[in-house]
């Protein structure tokens, strides 16, 4: 059922498709568990990333956030998580 | 004895104060400390919702004494340190620390947790120094891998957090530096492997200060809001220290702020009724990117008297957008002010002057490419450079045809060569450096004057305007900071064997934006040609360069064995490289 809220695979495939138009990137090239630096995610980028994620969610994130989820599908999970939290939900 | 400031006011000294008088930034401290004990010097903005921390110029002056205090305990005059301080007021307070003491402060980025190629260990290895300054909880909490890291180098670790507040320097003992010695060492040049520390004296520092005083206009009541870090030249020098020359207040942001929420920066203007804040190019296009009316409801930018624009090529139309975007809201076209200049000489080179606006020349981009400043004859030939103001009051700018050494008319393109008073004294240990870029004489002329040669191309243009079109040396500027191209090249070698060393070109083009963008080309070993898994490669080249860079690679190319353009002599042409790149006539493999 469709809550409103993104999904863990929507935030997943949301995180994938960013990644790919910023680092110009194809993307099926992105893989979800590679480390983000793998991916060639500097500092700089990871910060526009944090941004825009909270954009999308309308969460705050510390800098860290990249840091403490180093891959796509770690962040997607603790997102998925954090949406559903402060909804009231999870 | 009457004593004029250095804002032009005139102060009287106390019987029992000390002698006021401008010979180095010790005797700035001393006279802020006394003449305006109770202004505010510098406000910490932290993220979000945590309280403002402020200091003012009598506390900081009395936190600095405890810190000198405590260095003297434990080295002597002439020592170094290094300052490894999170974004925050113990920054400034260890830097003052340092020259109320007579140690030497060198500041320093933190190194990030997971590079071990960047330049700290090579910096330690140069100066020597006797003591790392930082926060005890930076080393108990966030980052205890600092430690381990610099177990080697011997350095005696100096807790600002953890010094006794009530034992300040005796006043008798305090460092009364002459203009000549040594106000601190700047490492923002020279590769990784080799960094250079510019050795930046009392006198040169109050030289540019007021030089940037003069073009800046600067008053106390020249606000500053900054968020550029304080271990860069540009955060220090052209911020923190200018606003406190003058005795105005800085107000400083952690760069993660801005670059998270770059509008907080514009908000922070409008609070603190700022006059000056500035800044790289691209902080002003991301401050256009993220722009959101509903984030600058009730800002007013209107007293926002100079937005400088410096550290990296400064753009046509990123001025023009970022005045077209906040114009609603006040900012006056007239206040972007482009600024260049770099650590050999302090800071300053040239600027524009308060209020003139920036200054723009139309020319040939083909022609530019060969250096040559010609009007464009076709409608698309075209090349918008923006005036980087004129030269500074006291200073002397050549423009150098940089083999022969001659100079050249107004209006030609050459090297930039910069003498003055500002002109620091030159690299740290490192004599052929020194005499290389420090001690250049100009063909025919008086061979007593020493020139810097800053390595860049330009032209005066007409009313002296300095206009600068590129670089002789390879240098890759990205967000404000320089990276130097064997330094990436190196790091891309030695992640794979596949990659053939000394066989690959990194260097920047500019995207669509304008925003500067990494590219690396790098040869194949011929035995590795037919068991290549390049998805593999192309992924351990990113992470290599993330990792000890920080930086994002855009475009990697792998080309065929022994078709990088080389000279005779084995050196990497880069630039023929990058046009070939642009070209696509690279002999790619993928």
């Amino acid at each position: 059922m469709p809550t409103g809220n993104p999904t863990e695979f929507e935030i997943r495939d949301w995180c994938i498709k960013y990644l790919a138009r910023t680092l110009e990137l194809p993307d099926q090239s992105i893989d979800p568990d590679a480390k983000l630096a793998r991916l060639g995610l500097d500092s700089a980028n990871s910060v526009y990333l944090i941004v825009e994620l909270e954009d999308w969610l309308g969460l705050e994130f510390t800098p860290d956030l990249v840091f403490e989820h180093p891959t796509i599908s770690d962040l997607a999970r603790y997102l998925a998580g954090r949406v559903a939290g402060e909804n009231g939900i999870g | 004895m009457r004593v004029r400031t250095a804002s032009g006011d005139r102060l009287e000294p106390r019987n029992s104060g000390p002698k006021v008088e401008t010979s180095s930034f010790v005797d700035v401290l001393l006279r802020r400390a006394v003449e305006q004990p109770n202004d505010p010097a510098y406000i910490f903005l932290p993220d979000r919702d945590d309280r403002p921390v402020s200091l003012t110029f009598a506390a900081l002056y009395e936190r600095a004494r405890s810190v000198a205090f405590g260095l003297s305990k434990q080295g002597q005059k002439g020592d170094r340190a290094i300052l490894l301080f999170p974004p925050g007021l113990d920054f400034i307070i260890a830097f003052f620390g340092c020259l109320l003491a007579g140690v030497i402060p060198v500041p320093m980025m933190i190194p990030r947790r997971d590079g071990s190629r960047d330049a700290s260990a090579a910096i330690l290895a140069d100066c020597s120094p006797h003591f790392a300054m930082t926060r005890r909880e930076l080393v108990e909490g966030a980052r205890p891998d600092l430690v381990e890291r610099f177990r080697s180098t011997g350095m005696d670790w100096f807790f600002i957090d953890a010094i006794d507040a009530g034992s300040a320097m005796p006043r008798d003992a305090l460092s009364c530096p002459t203009p000549d010695d040594i106000a601190f060492l700047q490492y923002t040049s020279g590769s990784t492997s080799a960094p250079k520390g510019v050795i930046v004296s009392h006198a040169n520092l109050i030289q540019n200060s007021e030089m940037i005083r003069i073009a800046f206009g600067n008053t106390r009541r020249s606000t500053y809001v900054s968020w550029v870090p304080l271990y860069h030249d540009m955060g220090l020098i052209l911020n923190a220290l200018q606003s406190f020359y003058v005795g105005a207040l800085c107000v400083l942001l952690a760069p993660v702020s801005f670059m998270q929420r770059p509008l907080g920066w514009l908000r922070a203007i409008h609070d603190y009724r700022a006059e000056v804040a500035g800044g790289p190019n691209f902080a002003f296009d991301l401050c256009v990117r993220r722009h959101r009316s509903d984030q600058m409801q009730d800002v007013d930018l209107s007293c926002w008297k100079v937005a400088f624009n410096g550290a990296e090529p400064v753009r046509a139309d990123t001025i023009a957008r970022f005045a077209a975007t906040f114009a609603p809201y006040g900012f006056d076209a007239k206040s972007a002010q482009p600024a260049y200049g770099m650590a050999e000489a302090t800071l300053l080179i040239s600027t524009g002057r308060r209020g003139a606006g920036p200054v723009t020349r139309t020319l040939s981009r083909t022609a530019l490419q060969c250096h040559a400043a010609v009007a464009p004859t076709q409608g698309e030939d075209l090349q918008i450079l923006v005036g980087c103001g004129r030269p500074l009051v006291g200073e002397r700018l050549a423009i150098v045809e940089p083999e022969g050494r001659q100079r050249l008319a107004p209006g030609l393109i050459g090297e930039v060569w910069v003498a003055g008073p500002h002109i620091a004294k030159g690299y740290w240990h490192n004599r052929e450096a020194t005499n290389l870029v420090f001690r250049a004489r100009i063909e025919g002329e008086d061979a007593e004057c020493c020139w810097l040669r800053t390595g860049d191309l330009g032209f005066i243009g007409d009313n002296g305007e300095l206009y600068i079109t590129g670089r002789i040396k390879d240098l890759i500027i990205i967000r404000g900071t320089n990276h130097y191209p064997q330094d990436i090249e190196a790091t891309v070698q030695d992640c794979h064997p596949a990659l053939r060393a000394h066989c690959g070109a990194a260097f920047s083009v500019a995207d669509p934006n304008g925003d500067e963008q990494l590219v690396v080309v790098q040869e194949i070993e011929r035995t590795y040609r037919q068991q290549l898994d390049i998805g593999e490669i192309l992924a351990s080249i990113r992470e290599a360069i993330t990792k000890e860079h920080d930086l994002a690679v855009r475009k990697v190319v792998l080309i065929r064995t022994g078709t990088l353009p080389q000279t005779t002599s084995g050196k990497i042409q880069r630039s023929l490289a990058r046009q070939m790149f642009l070209a696509g006539s690279l002999a790619i493999l993928q």
